[in-house]
């Protein structure tokens, strides 16, 4: 399989000179299994250029299918979508999934998004297919030939971490989430950070418990896609937003013996040196503490070709 | 006035080398009034640099206040606003003046793109800062700053763009952006709203053979707004809002084109000025 990326920054984009290198545009990957079509997750504003590349392949003649698989519906993670070019094209199809919610369906999250005012087409305007499939946390499925299974992280509204399983190679995509020690974070608003009094006992289980199914989400995967968007000192400052530091990416793949840690969700105005300076000081810590995973860091266009793979464009199956 | 650009992007950030140039945020222009007070046109991504910047300031202590003047409430228009700064520090207040049928509705708009499916912030309430939230009624003028606000609806698209006109004694701006007129051009109110204007910042989408292409998005081409500059004799006309395909070098090109096109039909006199990010303009 393939990846790509073609979002990496967390929030908001972030255009302008300080972000050439690593890129502006919101969370979006690529996911190609060989032969198949595309598995993206995430929709951040880098869907947009995806979606203009997917165009020059079947979706341009209205005979593509996709699956998008989102990790929240945060601005950042959705915001592409209603730019994604094979949208707009009778005859492809879309497969929309996320984790399901207590108080609304998925499909009117989406709807909303651009309802008037906000956006001029509404999504019962769209050319394409769309379904929405709901999921809750330990879900299993199919996708093609590809194996998903997914747990929830520790962010405000509940994110879900994905693993892609696929041509002998397993991607794990880990955004948004907050490590799991200071704080739970589900569905009420948090304002402050925490005092710092030791957590009652069912809370730190239950962050416990989310941190065990998130190692063994991991398990020996060939590449860990990780929020990393905090320095040690900003994640001091505020736990309560649920985001990572390198090091807790770090300790998680660790312990699940990953071959490659990626990180990702860079912080807006993070600027291509200071973020250069991140992945050096990652790399440092991971090697002296004598892990023998590579880590890099997302940047727009990094292609990375995993497992059982020649590298050459995939021809999609009818 | 002084004026700032921020933000001169349409419909979606544009991040990239090929847009470094003129930036790649989308909407957000500020005025500082005579007086020394800030008035912000749209909340953009842009809106998130101005509120860094903001932070040295009184902002930073939150002792600031400012008027913020919404067009409409795409999500181009309004999604920096979760992001600027000042707003998170109590004692700052703000003043939001935009287009709805009430008060309380475009309040209910904002409140929308922060709801917790979509933001961690949860509501407009966790904000530190203070908001009071007023529709604008067309053709009502009120004051902000020492300076006099108009605003008329102008069409856009399946929606209405408010337009806005800021006078201060010799002194006037007009803000235009996302406008896509009928076959008649803009309205009367519209025509005397930027009349005889010493500078109409106005919608520059597109070139003209794509606003053919794109008519039902009600967006501007530069001829058309070369044509309005024309029509009401203002002294300067300011190019914004470019697509989000365009890189430098497109805008480049469409500039030069608007530049030939105001030289051809009698806006030989108009002074064009394309919007860039980080570019000031005293009036
Ligand atoms: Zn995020
Ligand atoms: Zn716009
Ligand atoms: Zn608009």
């Amino acid at each position: 399989m393939k990846v790509r990326f073609w979002g990496v920054r967390g929030s908001i984009p972030v255009p302008g000179p300080s972000t050439n290198r690593y890129g502006g545009n919101t969370s979006c990957v690529e996911v190609r299994p060989r032969g198949a079509w595309p598995i993206i997750i995430d929709a951040g504003t880098g869907i947009r250029r995806l979606g203009k590349a997917l165009m020059d392949e079947r979706f341009g003649d209205g005979s593509g299918t996709a699956h998008i698989l989102i990790s929240h519906t945060h601005w950042d993670h959705i915001q592409g979508m209603p730019f994604f070019s094979p949208l707009y094209r009778a005859g492809n199809k879309l497969h929309v999934f996320a984790r399901q919610r207590g108080d609304t369906h998925l499909q009117a999250v989406f709807a909303s998004q651009t309802e008037d005012p906000y956006f001029p087409v509404p999504l019962s305007a769209l050319e394409a297919s769309i379904e929405f499939h709901e999921l809750v946390e330990g879900n299993r499925f199919a996708i093609d030939k590809t194996l998903v299974t997914c747990t929830r992280l520790n962010h405000p509204w509940i994110a879900m971490a994905y693993r892609l399983d696929c041509d002998g190679a397993a991607v794990v995509y880990c955004s948004d989430t907050a490590p799991f020690s200071d704080i739970l974070l589900e569905h009420e608003f948090i304002s402050k950070p925490p005092t710092g009094e030791p957590l009652p006992k069912a809370i730190a289980d239950k962050l416990a418990a989310m941190r065990a199914s998130l190692v063994a989400l991991c398990k020996g995967a060939d590449l860990l896609i990780y929020d990393t968007q905090f320095t040690i000192d900003e994640y001091k400052l505020r736990p309560h937003w649920g985001h990572s530091t390198p090091e807790d990416a770090i300790a998680i793949a660790r312990e699940a013996g990953v071959k490659t840690l990626c990180l990702y969700h860079h912080a807006p105005m993070r600027s291509d040196e200071a973020q250069d300076a991140i992945l050096m000081a990652a790399r440092w810590s991971a090697k002296s503490h004598g892990d023998g995973f590579n880590v890099i860091a997302a940047h727009e266009g990094l292609e990375l070709v995993l497992g059982d793979d020649d590298g050459l464009a995939p021809v999609v199956a009818p | 006035m002084k004026i700032r650009f921020w933000g001169v992007r349409g419909s979606i950030p544009a991040p990239g080398p090929d847009t470094n140039r003129y930036g790649g945020n989308t909407s957000c222009v500020s005025v500082t009034t005579a007086t020394g007070h800030l008035i912000i046109l749209d909340m953009g991504t842009g809106l998130m640099h101005l509120g860094n910047h903001l932070l040295a300031s009184e902002f930073g202590k939150g002792r600031g206040a400012a008027t913020i003047l919404l067009s409409h409430a795409h999500w181009d228009h309004i999604q920096g606003l979760g992001f600027f700064a000042p707003v998170f520090i109590p004692g700052n207040k703000f003043e939001l003046r935009g287009h709805g049928r009430s008060s309380s509705m475009l309040e209910g708009i904002l409140e929308g793109q922060m709801n917790p499916n979509f933001s961690p912030l949860y509501t407009l309430k966790n904000l530190g800062a203070a908001f009071d939230v007023h529709a604008i009624v067309p053709g009502e003028p009120f004051t902000a700053g020492g300076v006099r606000v108009t605003a008329q609806p102008n069409p856009h698209g399946t929606t209405t763009a408010l337009a806005f006109r800021l006078d201060e004694g010799a002194a006037s701006f007009v803000y235009a952006s996302d406008v896509g007129y009928g076959p008649d051009g803009p309205t009367p109110a519209v025509r005397a709203l930027y009349r005889g204007a010493d500078a109409l910042l106005h919608d520059t989408t597109y070139t003209p053979a794509d606003q053919a292409r794109r008519q039902s998005r009600g967006f501007s081409s530069y001829e058309q707004a070369a044509d309005a500059a024309i029509a009401a004799g203002a002294r300067r006309l300011i190019a914004f809002h470019y697509d989000q395909d365009y890189t430098d070098a497109d805008v480049d090109a469409l500039t030069a084109a608007c530049r030939a096109y105001l030289d051809a039909h009698g806006g030989r006199a108009i002074e064009l000025i394309p919007a860039a990010e980080g570019l000031e303009l005293a009036l």
